[in-house]
Formats: C-alpha cells, sequence, structure tokens
C-alpha cells in the first residue's frame, strides 16, 4: 500500500472511529502518519526501536511477554529514554520459553496486562517511525491486541533492519551474486551485529535486545547515507518488511 | 541495563570520576550514543561549534587545524575516554580546530544543555573546563595517590609485615638470677637501661626485672635490697619469638600490661623489645631518628637506624607529603648519616693533614633522594705547599675514602658504579685540580666531559671547610661566562632521550624482555626533566642545585621558565611523587625499588596528568632545539 493511500486510510478510520468513543491513545496513533513527513531527512527523522519476547510463535494462542524500545533521533541513540514492560499474560507462560527469557510465570504474573502495557507503548511510539529486527512477528502479535482493543493495526511506518542488512549485501556483492547466495545469509540479529562491531552481551531480553536492534540501524545511517538513501520515504521503501 | 554500562564507563573519564554514582546515572539518563565512521569529521574548522560534549566510547580521532599557508598543524590524538568537543561548547565562537575520526568511532553525547546545568552543580567539573590541566589536577592526583598508598600501607600494616626480630635491641645487658636486688640496680644504672634480664646457668632467661618492679615491689614497700632479686623478678617471662610479626608483640604487652618483651630464638635470649620500639614503628618521627643517628658511636648503630628511613617515607606519604618534602626530608636524614660517619672517621685517622670539603652531587646533590641511591661524593682539599703536604694529603684521604665509602655501604648506600667516589684517586683533589677540571670539560666539550659535568655540577657541600666547595662554584659560574659551544654540547644531550608518548599519544613501553609493557620513569621522564633544568641554570649561571629551586630561582631571568616556571613546577612534582609511591609500594610487597612503570596500571588520572608533564618535556626539547641546535647548523 503505497503511503498516501495509507494516510487516506487512515483518515477514515479517524472519522469512523471518532463517534464510537475511541480512547484517547489510539486516537493519537491514529494521527501519527499526519506528523510525519515521508519528505524528511533520514537524520531528522525520529525513531523508535522495538523489541518483543514473545511466550512462542503461533499467533493464535501465543502472547507478548515483554516489550521494549529505544528512542533515536536520527543516527543518535537516545540512552535513558527507554521503555521496558514486562506482560502479564494471563494464559499460562508455556515452560520452554522461560528457558530463553527467564521469565517465569510467577514473575510475570506480578506484571501489569497487556491492556495497560499496549497504551503506554504506543503513547511511547506516538509520531515516530518503528524499527525492529525480523519486525513483522513483533507487528503481528502488538496488532492482534490493537485490534482486540481498539480495533485497527498500529498505524507506524515501519523499518526492519533484516530488509536493511539484506539491502546491504545486494548492494556489495552486486545483484547476481545476491540472487544465488540469498539463502545463505544470516537473519540473526547478533550475528549482524558482529559482522557491525556492535558488541552482543550474554544476557537478552527486549529491551537490550532493542538497543542492540538501535546500535545496528545506527550503522547503517552512514551507508545509507553514502548509497543516496537521504529521505524517510526511500528508507520505507528499502526497509518494508 | 543501557544506563548501568554509562555509569560504568564514565565513571573512569576525567572529571566524571568525581562525581558520586548517583549523579553520574542523573548524567547517563540524559546521555546519548552516537556513531561516526572513520573519516567524518565530528568538528570541523570554522564551522559550527559543538553542541555537545562527546566522549570517545571507541576509536579514537585526530585534532588538528590547517594554518593560512594551508600546513596541517596536528594539536592531539585523542582515544577512549576523552572528550571531544568541550573548547567551544560555552563559546558562541567558530570551532578553531577539525576533528575528524581516525577510525570507526562511537561516542557518548551530553548535551550543551546538560552540560551547562552540570557545570553549575558541579564546582569540579567547572574547574576541568576552565583552567590548564597541570594545574587544576595536581592535587586531586595527588589526593588520589594518597589516598590508595593509604589502603596499601598504612603504619598499621607494618605492625603486621615486620618481624620482631628486626626490631628487638640486640646485644641484651642480663645478669645471673642469684645476685642481690641493688647489684641488679647497680648494672642497670651503670648501663642506662630500664629493665634487666636474669639468666640461670644455662644462659636460658628466668625473668626480668624493670624500672618498674624496683619503684614498686622495693623501694615502695621498704625491701631490703640486699635480697636476691630472685625474690622480686618476675617468673612468668612473656616472650616472642623472633620470627613474630609486630602486632602479635603488641597483642601480648596489652595482654600482660607489661613494657617489655623478651624477643628469643631457639630458646636463647636474643634480645629485648619495648613498647616504645612499637610506637616507633608506627609513628617512626624524622626527628627522632635525626637526633637517634647524632647519638651512635659504631657504623653498626647507623646502619641499623638507617634501614628505618623506610619507615619514615611510610609516615610522609601517609600524611600526604609533596614529592619535595619528601625527598628534603630524606636528604636532609642521609646528610646526618654522611656527616656522622666521616665523624668517626676523622676520629679513626686523626684530623685530616689539610682542610677538606666533602662533596655530594647527583640526586644527592640536588638534593632529590628517594630510597637508597648510589653513592655520589668526592673531596675537595686545600692545596698543598709542599711535596710532602702532598704526600701525606694523599695516604691521608685514600685510606679516609674507603673507609668512608665501606661504611656507607654498610648503610645500605650501594657503591656508585661508574665509580663517581672519593674512594676513586680521580675525584679526592686539591682545588686547583678541580678547577682545571671544571674549566677543561667547558672548553672542551666532549661526550665524556659532558658526562661528567652532569653529574658533577650538581654538587652541594655538605661537610668540612666549606669555603672550598664555594671557590669552585665561583669558579664554575665564571668559566662558564660565553661558553656558547659548551651550553650547544650540553643542549645536544638534553635533547636525546624524549618523553616516552607516542606520537598517537600513547605511551611507548618497551616490547620484550622483563620489563615488557613498562617504560623507565626515571630515564625518560626524570632525567630529561632535571637536564632541562640544569641546561637553564647554566645558562643564567645561578648556583642553586635542587630542581625545584633552580625553577624558583630561573622564574624571574629565564624567559622559558617565566613563561612554562609553574607548569614546569607541578609537573616535576608529579613525576618525583609518581616514582615515589612506585617504589614505596614495591618496598612494601617486598620487591626491589626500581624506575619501571607500567602504564595499564595507572588511573586515568595519573595517565592523564603524566601525559600532561611528559607533553611539557617535549615543548621545552623542542624550544631547545630550535634555540641551540636547528639555527646553528643550518
Amino acid at each position: 500500500m503505497s503511503y498516501t493511500l495509507a494516510r487516506y486510510k487512515n483518515k477514515l478510520l479517524e472519522r469512523f472511529y471518532k463517534d464510537k468513543h475511541i480512547k484517547p491513545e489510539a486516537l493519537r496513533n491514529l494521527k501519527t502518519l499526519e506528523s510525519i513527513d515521508i519528505k524528511s531527512k533520514l537524520i531528522d527523522t525520529q525513531y523508535v526501536v522495538i523489541d518483543t519476547e514473545l511466550t512462542g510463535l503461533e499467533i493464535k494462542k501465543d502472547t507478548i511477554l515483554s516489550i521494549g524500545a529505544v528512542n533515536m533521533s536520527g543516527g543518535t541513540i537516545l540512552l535513558g529514554n527507554y521503555f521496558y514492560r514486562v506482560v502479564d499474560p494471563l494464559s499460562c507462560v508455556n515452560p520452554n520459553t522461560v528457558v530463553i527469557h527467564g521469565i517465569t510465570p510467577g514473575e510475570a504474573s506480578e506484571c501489569p496486562t497487556i491492556d495497560r502495557i499496549l497504551p503506554e507503548f504506543i503513547d511511547f511510539c506516538k509520531n515516530k517511525v518503528i524499527v525492529g529486527h525480523c519486525v513483522s512477528i513483533d507487528i503481528d502479535f502488538i496488532n492482534k491486541e490493537m485490534k482486540r482493543l481498539y480495533g485497527f493495526t498500529i498505524q507506524n511506518p515501519v523499518i526492519d533492519t533484516l530488509k536493511l542488512y539484506w539491502w546491504y549485501k545486494k548492494k556489495r556483492l552486486g545483484y547476481d551474486a545476491f540472487a544465488d547466495q540469498s539463502d545463505l545469509l544470516t537473519s540473526s540479529l547478533f550475528e549482524i551485529a558482529k559482522e557491525f562491531g556492535v558488541p552482543v552481551q550474554e544476557i537478552h531480553n527486549a529491551v537490550s535486545d532493542a538497543f542492540i536492534t538501535a546500535q545496528v540501524f545506527q550503522r547503517f545511517m552512514p551507508i545509507l547515507m553514502r548509497k543516496g538513501v537521504v529521505e524517510l520515504s526511500e528508507l520505507i521503501r528499502i526497509g518494508k518488511p | 541495563m543501557i544506563t548501568e554500562d554509562v555509569v560504568s564507563f564514565i565513571k573512569n573519564v576525567i572529571p566524571f570520576q568525581f562525581l558520586r554514582e548517583e549523579e553520574l546515572i542523573a548524567i547517563a539518563e540524559k546521555t546519548m550514543l552516537e556513531f561516526y565512521p572513520q573519516n567524518t569529521f565530528i568538528l570541523k574548522q570554522d564551522g559550527p561549534p559543538s553542541d555537545s560534549l562527546k566522549i570517545i566510547k571507541k576509536g579514537s580521532v585526530k585534532v588538528y587545524a590547517r594554518a593560512e599557508s594551508g600546513e596541517e598543524i596536528i594539536n592531539d590524538y585523542r582515544g577512549e575516554g576523552e572528550l571531544i568537543g568541550y573548547l567551544t561548547l560555552f563559546t558562541e565562537g567558530k570551532s578553531r580546530v577539525n576533528v575528524v575520526t581516525l577510525e570507526d568511532t562511537l561516542c557518548y553525547l551530553i548535551s550543551k544543555g546538560e552540560m551547562i546545568h552540570i557545570i553549575n552543580r558541579h564546582p569540579n567539573i567547572k574547574d576541568f573546563f576552565h583552567q590548564s590541566f597541570l594545574k587544576k589536577y595536581l592535587d586531586k592526583t595527588f589526593q588520589e595517590m594518597h589516598v590508595k598508598s593509604l589502603c596499601t600501607s598504612s603504619s598499621d600494616t607494618m605492625l603486621y609485615t615486620t618481624p620482631v626480630g628486626n626490631l628487638a635491641t640486640k646485644g641484651v645487658i642480663s645478669a645471673f638470677q642469684d645476685i642481690s636486688i641493688k647489684e641488679s640496680a647497680e648494672i642497670m644504672t651503670r648501663h642506662e637501661i630500664s629493665s634487666l634480664v636474669l639468666i640461670d646457668s644455662n644462659a636460658v632467661p628466668v625473668g626480668i626485672i624493670t624500672d618498674r618492679d624496683l619503684r614498686k615491689k622495693v623501694v615502695a614497700k621498704g625491701l631490703n635490697v640486699d635480697n636476691p632479686v630472685s625474690t622480686i623478678m618476675s617468673v612468668s617471662l612473656i616472650k616472642s619469638d623472633v620470627k613474630e610479626y609486630c602486632f602479635e608483640a603488641l597483642l601480648k604487652m596489652i595482654r600482660y600490661n607489661i613494657h617489655h618483651l623478651l624477643i628469643v630464638e631457639d630458646g636463647k635470649l636474643k634480645g629485648i623489645i619495648t613498647n616504645h620500639d612499637l610506637m616507633m614503628l608506627q609513628g617512626t618521627s624524622p626527628i627522632t631518628i635525626a637526633r637517634d643517628i647524632e647519638n651512635q658511636y659504631t657504623v653498626e648503630a647507623i646502619a641499623s637506624l638507617s634501614n628505618k628511613i623506610n619507615s619514615i617515607i611510610d609516615l610522609l606519604i601517609k600524611e600526604a607529603a609533596k614529592a619535595d618534602n619528601i625527598t628534603k626530608v630524606i636528604t636532609e636524614i642521609n646528610d646526618r648519616i654522611v656527616k656522622k660517619i666521616l665523624d668517626l672517621a676523622e676520629k679513626k685517622f686523626g684530623t685530616p693533614p689539610l682542610p677538606y670539603c666533602w662533596i655530594v652531587f647527583g640526586s644527592e646533590g640536588r638534593k632529590e633522594q628517594t630510597f637508597r641511591t648510589d653513592q655520589d661524593n668526592a673531596i675537595i682539599y686545600a692545596d698543598p705547599e709542599t711535596l710532602a703536604e702532598d704526600e701525606e694529603a694523599k695516604g691521608y684521604f685514600s685510606l679516609f675514602s674507603e673507609y668512608v665509602r665501606d661504611s656507607l655501604i654498610r648503610c645500605g648506600f650501594p657503591a656508585c658504579s661508574g665509580n663517581y667516589m672519593a674512594s676513586n684517586p680521580r675525584w679526592r683533589q686539591p682545588i686547583t685540580i678541580w678547577k682545571s677540571y671544571f674549566s677543561n670539560w667547558i672548553n672542551t666539550p666532549k661526550p665524556e666531559a659532558i658526562l661528567s659535568s652532569v653529574i658533577l655540577f650538581d654538587f652541594r657541600p655538605i661537610h668540612g671547610d666549606f669555603t672550598l666547595a664555594e671557590s669552585l662554584k665561583r669558579h664554575l659560574l665564571e668559566a662558564l661566562k660565553g661558553q656558547d659551544m659548551f651550553l650547544m654540547q650540553m643542549a645536544r644531550m638534553t635533547v636525546n632521550v624524549k618523553p616516552p608518548l607516542s606520537f598517537f599519544r600513547t605511551f611507548v613501553v618497551e616490547k620484550s624482555g622483563e620489563h615488557k609493557n613498562q617504560f623507565n620513569l626515571k630515564f625518560k621522564c626524570t632525567a630529561p626533566f632535571i637536564n632541562i633544568v640544569r641546561l637553564f641554570s647554566l645558562e643564567k649561571r645561578i648556583s642553586e642545585t635542587s630542581t625545584m629551586e633552580r625553577i624558583n630561582a630561573l622564574r624571574n631571568i629565564h624567559d622559558t621558565v617565566r613563561e612554562y616556571g609553574e607548569e614546569m613546577i607541578y609537573a616535576f612534582e608529579f613525576i618525583s611523587l609518581l616514582r615515589i609511591h612506585h617504589q614505596y609500594k614495591q618496598i612494601t610487597n617486598g620487591t626491589m625499588p626500581n624506575n619501571y612503570i607500567n602504564p595499564d596500571e595507572l588511573t586515568n588520572l595519573q595517565k592523564k596528568t603524566l601525559k600532561e608533564a611528559c607533553q611539557l618535556i617535549s615543548k621545552l626539547q623542542d624550544m631547545i632545539e630550535n634555540r641551540y641546535l636547528l639555527g646553528r647548523m643550518s
């Protein structure tokens, strides 16, 4: 869907929800696209780099365990300005994922429910371009909750760092080489981080992984600009999930 | 977790290291992370001023300016933990320099607004951005070093590390247990001792009496003094083995409420230790040692006192004394030891046939001695009038100087490896010969002559007829007049050894061998500094010998010192103190002191201060080179 079309649809949605006592944070999210100028420069754009931890990958039965997000102003990471919430999943945590995240069911139960966290989260993302690694999975789970709570999906433009990585490899290796070897390219955030010299620590949670993603995105900034990608619209084209 | 990383990084960055943890956390929450690929211009000359303070987290930058001629003038290379962009942060003007990344570089950024906020709250940080480095941070470096020394070497640790055997008075006076009270009191009076150990026929100590016993058990009770002493002696003899540590001895004294403790080795009496000895160990004062030296009449006794010099340094370091004061006190004590030994030598060999003056030079001459340093001494004697007088003087001073050399070795002053000692006939000569030595070196400045000048021109009289030394000093200052060739050779030697800073402002260390990753602080920093100041002193022909006194004397008469004098004082003070602390630490760890420093073991503040000091040395060397060598050779 083109950006103009998205904005148009967005307007319609806004009008549609106006009469239905829409929640204020949802209304603010609906206005997101209006405040983002796709003609603006990459370095003048506000980004929010996100990551989620999930109970599993099945959209129907699994849920969000935690959400982390880090703010970036252009290529600059705002270190103190981050978002991290652990969600009470309501349903039982799958014991297999505890091993990965270290969040036990008991621990998560003391945390607020997604119904309280999602409004905070979409306000944190207000008027910013969302960036994430393999971000479509995160967005799918966020949208599941969005639809349940507000009836529509999150409105922010979304950039996938994995797509940026593939684009970069394609530019470097040449198109043909890429065509042959695309399935050999890694999709692991940590391997890409290491390739770009971003330190990867032992312990992972949603916010530390969002921070790693932010640093990877930070390394892409000068590369993008060197290759002539200056405007946000071009970034959206390359980094579309 | 993200901000924790920031805190743990910036708490080692000057000037943030002076802030408390919670203040650092507050700063971390406002900090940003920026990435600059290789060859990025962070600041541009004549471009906008910096809008944030940048702390290099990883990578490095070059700071340079371009002169109107187009020539590139490199100011600095900066790496991890160093700052960018603070000069123009608070001024409205344009950036005066280019800052370009030499590799991919990550920086923590603190915005101008936040920096203003920080500066208004913390005068420490404000000072940092408004003063020259050496001046403003020297005191803090001292404080830091002082605190470190307190942790590693308080007097308490001396108590825990010194065996009682080292402290015990040897050759204890003892008597057989069957003598009377009166007899034992007489023995104590005769030997001026406050306690007497009583032994059985096998020389095993069986009891002790003290002044206190005589007072409490005899005089106060009107006891007959003809009674056997065994009736009043303390029989439950409290003993310590020579290998026990002093704190154990102290514990015993406290537990049994006694002031004397016998020290035994294999059951046999070895010595005695008093609570006074332990107090001396904790707070040995330079004054008591100096007084004690005066009261000694044998080389052995002086030698055992001279071992206490390290505990004086301990005391001075604890009191956070400046290096200048530490070396002055040590010099004073060493001077007294030498004088006392010369006294003993005069007694042994009789009155010298001619008036003489004992001079010292090298570090001793400059009053810059720290821990044990080589002997550097010589004898000037009055010109003999007859051949017989000449022969007599030669014979006398030969035996005399050998005795002094050997006695000083026993007191812990090793012989000079270059044989610059009065025991070498070359360095015990009549005043006229001495004057001709000096004149020859100055008139024919060959490399050996320069070497001798460097060592001997820092001479100072410490004993005998000072007018001889004064006459030689006057001769030296007179002989230097108009001797540009000599000064030029001296300048050449002075710029020969460069401070251990690489082109990239990192420390140059040894690449292999015993001192891998270390550099010789004395050879690379102290000596070049002393040489610079000596050159300036010879240029202006001043008579001072100590580096500090020379700098102060030159401040109103020497152009370079007028401009850099203050920084020179700070830099020399720092280098000297670093050396003293380094050697002191080695001694407390039981290793032989040396001058090898591993820069990685210095704190950031020490590193930074040392770099500034090295840069000052380089700058002064460059000025000397320009003045003497470039201009004249081209």
